[in-house]
């Protein structure tokens, strides 16, 4: 039981942080038809960018979370001007997008080592304190990640089911010709789906690395595949989608690890329990949990 | 016409990208008034909508609107600003959100209803459609075609439009259906909606519509009182023979 209580624990943590980069992504396919495989190092530049300001420069903790969530929206939206905007306009297709996101990936992976050097870091934030809860060691640092991911999933999930902006981008995911001609301002709509999804991205380096305790450069790479299957198992494109995706798969791979399954699944086989897991419901709902296939008339 | 029209067409050249396929199209659109363009597959219907939203490029001529606050050169404004100049449109295909609800749908409409009440237009709405309100929460892809022709209408609609573009609203629809759209136009256009459309059943169309013009080959060929075209016999024999 107490194992139990912790996997489920630690599947709803993973999952909380898997659920925000998710939408990021999906955020961005959806609007973008962009595979934004640069968001896992992003998610690293983040945390990198708040240990370097709260760690090495004395900033405060939350202020230093501010500033990364801020730079890698800025950095977002300037790639958006730069490299994105002209891309599109010479119509590049899903996978020339794809190829250049693998290439700003790798750039950012380099300009994390050249900046701020080899090694692993960790914030300055107590590691050791945890509480006990009906057996399960819960750490203090995974409380508070969870309490202010599922806050921000919330308003994330408000946001876009209620406001004007949130609303443009389902519709302009949906259907981008009629939202222009619904009056759907789309230039508003990319840098807003970039703003948002820059700020989820760094936000969710951050909780990673709170988590992880100590990280390296690989950090969000080592996360990438894990959150592209969430936003595939959820429907791709589908923000609520990602979300849910987000926490099935945080939840099914920390469970596999249970020892009552055969002893559990190594903990090194995460991704390949995500993956299966991915697999499996294709196969049964191929268009993601979420999807559905309108009606044909 | 004596009046300056609502909505104009002077001479206008349109195509996509190098191709050209209106060759000099003029159209008067009165305020108040239905006007339909019939002609055959091809002839460039849509284009002409296309036109006014730029998705179709033009390259000489002048579309105009008269609105509120005087004479608006429709080339020179985004298409998504359009809405804010009074002017709604309904696309011959996916005129829908189909991944959004029926009530999202109808939201997306009102984005510029500047100074107006959200709630009220939809109640309006749901009241013009008894049939969408009961499902306002469904999907919209999950509609019938003819539930989808009113959602596309009603959509348009949410922005208080001065003039309503429609491009093949009862194309798809079953016969019965289309006598209710017809009667549904002549209803929204008593509302005090002047409407430009194209449509393909062009005797039906014709009937209710105060003018009409017959393009061909991207070009005007010829025009008059809807009810009059409707009944030529010359017309009726090269344009649509069919009943
Ligand atoms: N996006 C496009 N790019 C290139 N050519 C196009 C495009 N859209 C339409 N055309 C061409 O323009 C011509 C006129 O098309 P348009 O859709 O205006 O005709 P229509 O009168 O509406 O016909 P229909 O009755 O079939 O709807 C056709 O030859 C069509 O192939
Ligand atoms: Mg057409």
């Amino acid at each position: 039981m107490a194992d139990f209580i912790q996997l489920l624990f630690n599947g709803l943590v993973t999952g909380s942080i898997l659920a925000i980069a998710a939408v990021g992504v999906s955020l961005v396919y959806g609007v973008l038809k962009l595979v934004n495989f640069a968001a896992g190092d992003f998610l690293t530049l983040g945390a990198f960018v708040t240990v370097f300001l709260s760690v090495d420069q004395h900033v405060p903790f939350v202020l230093a979370i501010l500033v990364a969530m801020a730079t890698i929206a800025g950095i977002s939206v300037i790639l958006e001007f730069t490299i994105w905007r002209g891309l599109r306009k010479s119509k590049a297709g899903t996978l020339s997008l794809f190829l250049v996101a693998t290439g700003v990936s790798l750039i950012v992976r380099q300009l994390i080592l050249i900046i701020f050097g080899v090694g692993s870091r960790k914030f300055d934030i107590d590691q050791v304190k945890t509480f006990e809860f009906l057996g399960a060691q819960i750490a203090q640092a995974q409380l508070v990640v969870l309490v202010f991911a599922s806050a921000t999933i919330l308003g994330l999930g408000l946001l876009i089911a209620k406001s004007p902006i949130g609303k443009g981008m389902r519709a302009f995911s949906d259907n981008p010709s009629l939202a222009s001609v619904a009056g759907v301002n789309v230039d508003r709509i990319i840098l807003a789906t970039w703003l948002i999804s820059g700020l989820l991205t760094g936000l969710a380096g951050v909780f990673q690395g709170m988590v992880q305790g100590s990280f390296e450069s690989t950090m969000g790479w080592m996360l990438l595949l894990p959150i592209f299957a969430a936003v595939v198992l959820g429907t791709i494109g589908d923000a609520y989608g990602a979300l849910l995706g987000g926490f099935v798969l945080g939840l099914v791979m920390e469970l596999s690890t249970w020892s009552i399954f055969f002893g559990g699944v190594p903990s090194s086989y995460k991704p390949v329990v995500a993956f299966s897991t991915l697999a499996l419901v294709l196969l049964v709902k191929p268009e993601g949990l979420l999807g559905y296939k309108a009606r044909s008339i | 016409m004596i009046n300056t029209p609502l909505f104009q067409f002077k001479d206008v050249h349109a195509g996509y990208g190098d191709v050209k396929i209106l060759n000099g199209v003029n159209i008067e659109v009165p305020s108040g008034s239905i006007v339909t363009i019939v002609g055959p597959n091809g002839a460039g219907k849509s284009t002409i909508l296309k036109a006014i939203y730029q998705i179709a490029k033009v390259t000489e001529g002048e579309i105009s609107l008269m609105g509120k606050n005087g004479k608006v050169d429709i080339r020179n404004i985004k298409p998504h600003k359009l809405v804010d100049v009074g002017i709604g449109y309904v696309p011959q295909i996916e005129n829908i959100f189909s991944a959004l609800t029926i009530e999202e749908n109808l939201d997306v409409g009102f984005i510029h209803g500047q100074g107006r009440n959200l709630e009220i237009r939809k109640t309006e709405m749901f009241e013009r459609y008894p049939d969408l309100a009961p499902r306002r929460k469904d999907r919209a892809g999950s509609l019938s075609g003819g539930q989808r022709q009113m959602l596309a209408l009603a959509r348009a609609l949410m922005s208080y439009p001065e003039l309503l573009l429609l491009d093949e609203p009862s194309a798809g629809l079953a016969p019965a259906l289309v006598d209710q759209l017809f009667e549904e136009l002549v209803s929204i256009n008593k509302s005090g909606v002047t409407i430009l459309m194209v449509e393909q059943n062009a005797r039906r169309a014709l009937e209710i519509s105060t003018y009409g013009y017959v393009l061909d080959m991207g070009r005007n060929r010829h025009e008059g009182e809807g009810v009059k075209l409707a009944s030529d016999p010359e017309i009726v024999g090269i344009y649509f023979g069919k009943k």
